[in-house]
């Protein structure tokens, strides 16, 4: 009893040692490529194609994170959240390609855009119940974008059309560090603002409405204006992502700023990082959006796969991952944050005791 | 006239449908601050129809419900929480990720809008009402670890937590065994002693005669019988609703 006691007690500050080595390693291989750092001959640490991948990872963070104040706080199931981070996207766009608005006064916009839409299309859909709202939402991810990509003035596309929006380059040295910075810091915003949500009154508010929305209502709990303030919250962290993206990728069409993928993977992301929590989704993001680099073979280090053709390696990606979700859902409901900080430890009890909890 | 000026919460004729069946119909009564109602009546008689109109989770058809002079008909529940108007559920509805403690909290975060309170100060208004009701020793436990009796306090404490200086229980005591129910009688005194008016529906006769001033039997919709409980359960048109006329007619006998 003492002796496994002792035992857990020694692996416990693993998971999370590692979690601090990945995260002082993101915030400091950037710092590699200064060219000061290049002049006193440090190793560069991250080259162009890391900084793609972590800003690529942050943004995970920032979509998974917003999403479970929504999906995770509140209990309702958004399969849409898409339509905030194009529209976040397309606002920021705009307003630097057609309206030549600096970047850094376009970016503030892209939230707040967003969150005003959600309010608009939350008040009606936030009405429905369970699985209606999901697929409304999910409609709505699908119409908006192709709204963006069809609506015509004058027989000119109003926003770009099928061909896109170019944006001018922000010109910024090292930009492949500015914006990896820009994208965590939204993520860290992502984080703060869950952290302080569930230590508030809001919080406690949009739980009780998780748990029972009846028995919230009573409690004096506004639960229209509840829920609707939390969907215009994860929409204006999403649509910040996008803002982001828009200028970091210089392009932007339907494509790339509405693909109906994101919506699930940041659900995924979420799901298996752990709901409801404040780190879950992010630990969910960065796990699954390595896992996908690795399986697509974007990553340094990568294995080479008998019988699959390289150009199939993304699709095959989509399935490992799709399979290993399915075993995360049964046997790890409470996401791998479960198994930070010692409350729990993956073994054959826990995996058991996970499956009678989630099969019938 | 007097009963008008003195009333805190006052029913004119609330008729609520459920297709073709009146679950209320045409409901007239008034209850008098500081007063403890029980409201009995047969299974299916409108007795949780009644509160679900008073605390908005059904407008009424018709028919007018006034608070402290001004009419709350048809407004939504978080609003009639605000005004002072707290509730229970028959069935118990607690915040299941969440502990007893902070089921409570949510009580005192929310609630009567003059009586609002801040987390930390909710938390310590949580343990005020857990002390209340005996729920001290399980404040930190998950709510998936209380007993049915436990639950029915729980309920209870959330309700109180919201400071309501209206109290609608929909049979807290019902499941309950003589020495659970002489505790939720003690549990109910308390929170009347503070200030709080209350309205409790009841089966159980014990807990009416015990604790209530008035006593109010629905039967299919309709005020059958209203008055002192000790009267009004001496009836024979409520032991016929509750019993059925040949056992009114033995009774006679």
């Amino acid at each position: 009893m003492i002796q496994t006691l002792d035992a857990s007690r020694r692996w416990r500050w693993i998971l999370p040692f590692l979690g601090a080595v990945v995260v002082a390693y993101a915030l400091l291989a950037p710092l590699t490529s200064l060219d000061a750092a290049q002049a006193i001959n440090l190793p560069l640490l991250a080259d162009k194609v890391w900084f793609r991948i972590a800003t690529i990872i942050a943004m995970f963070v920032v979509l998974a994170t917003a999403w479970n104040i929504i999906g995770g706080l509140v209990g309702y199931a958004a399969f849409g959240n898409v339509a905030f981070f194009g529209i976040g996207a397309y606002t920021t766009g705009m307003l630097i390609a057609k309206a030549k608005w600096p970047f850094l006064l376009a970016l503030p916009l892209a939230p707040i855009a967003a969150a005003i839409f959600a309010a608009l299309v939350g008040l009606p859909l936030l009405r429905l119940r369970g699985h209606y709202f999901a697929v409304a939402s999910l409609g709505v991810g699908v119409a908006v974008g192709e709204l963006v990509q069809n609506l015509d003035y004058g027989g000119q596309p109003i926003f770009g059309g099928a061909s896109g929006l170019f944006l001018p380059i922000f010109s910024i040295d090292n930009r492949g560090l500015f914006f990896f910075y820009l994208m965590l810091g939204a993520a860290a915003i992502a984080i703060a603002v869950t952290w302080l949500v569930l230590r508030s009154r809001f919080g406690y508010g949009l739980i009780a409405i998780r748990e029972n929305e009846e028995a919230a209502a009573v409690m004096g709990v506004n639960t229209t204006a509840y829920k609707v303030a939390a969907f215009a919250l994860a929409a204006a962290l999403t649509g910040l992502a996008g803002g982001i993206f828009s200028q970091w990728n210089v392009f932007i069409n339907q494509d790339n700023t509405f693909p109906i993928e994101y919506n699930v993977q940041m659900i995924l992301m979420a799901m298996a990082g752990g709901t409801g929590t404040v780190f879950g989704p992010a630990a969910g993001a960065i796990l699954l959006q390595l896992l996908i680099q690795f399986l697509s073979g974007s990553l340094p280090i990568t294995l080479d796969l008998p019988f699959v053709p390289s150009d199939a390696r993304p699709v095959l990606a989509q399935i490992i991952l799709g399979l290993l979700l399915m075993l995360v859902v049964i046997f790890a409901p409470r996401g791998v944050i479960d198994f930070f900080g010692g409350r729990s430890r993956l073994s054959l009890s826990y995996l058991r005791r996970s499956l009678r909890e989630t099969s019938i | 006239m007097s009963t008008v000026a003195t009333a805190q919460l006052e029913l004119q004729n609330v008729t609520k449908r459920f297709g073709g069946v009146a679950a209320l119909d045409g409901v007239t009564l008034s209850v008098a601050k500081g007063d403890i109602l029980g409201i009995i009546g047969p299974n299916g008689a409108g007795k949780t129809t009644l509160l679900n109109c008073i605390s908005g989770i059904y407008p009424p058809d018709s028919g007018d419900i006034h608070w402290e002079g001004a009419s709350i008909t048809g407004t939504a529940p978080h609003k009639v929480a605000r005004l002072g108007i707290g509730r229970t559920f028959q069935v118990v509805k607690p915040f299941g990720s969440m502990t007893v403690r902070e089921n409570a909290a949510v009580g005192a975060l929310f609630g009567s809008a003059e009586a609002r309170l801040a987390p930390k100060a909710a938390f310590v208004r949580a343990d005020e009402v857990l002390e209340l009701v005996g729920l001290t020793p399980k404040a930190g436990l998950s709510v998936t670890a209380l007993t049915i009796p436990d639950r029915k306090r729980l309920e209870v404490a959330r309700a109180v937590a919201t400071r309501p200086k209206l109290l609608l229980l929909d049979e807290v005591m019902a499941g309950l065994n003589n020495v659970e129910i002489d505790e939720a009688l003690e549990m109910v005194r308390a929170v009347h002693a503070t200030g709080v008016t209350v309205v409790l529906i009841e089966h159980v006769m014990r807990v009416i005669v015990g604790v209530c001033r008035r006593a109010v039997v629905l039967d299919f919709g309709q005020v059958l019988a209203e008055g002192e409980p000790e009267v009004v359960l001496r009836d024979e048109r409520v032991i016929e609703a509750y019993l059925g006329e040949r056992y009114a007619k033995r009774l006679r006998a």
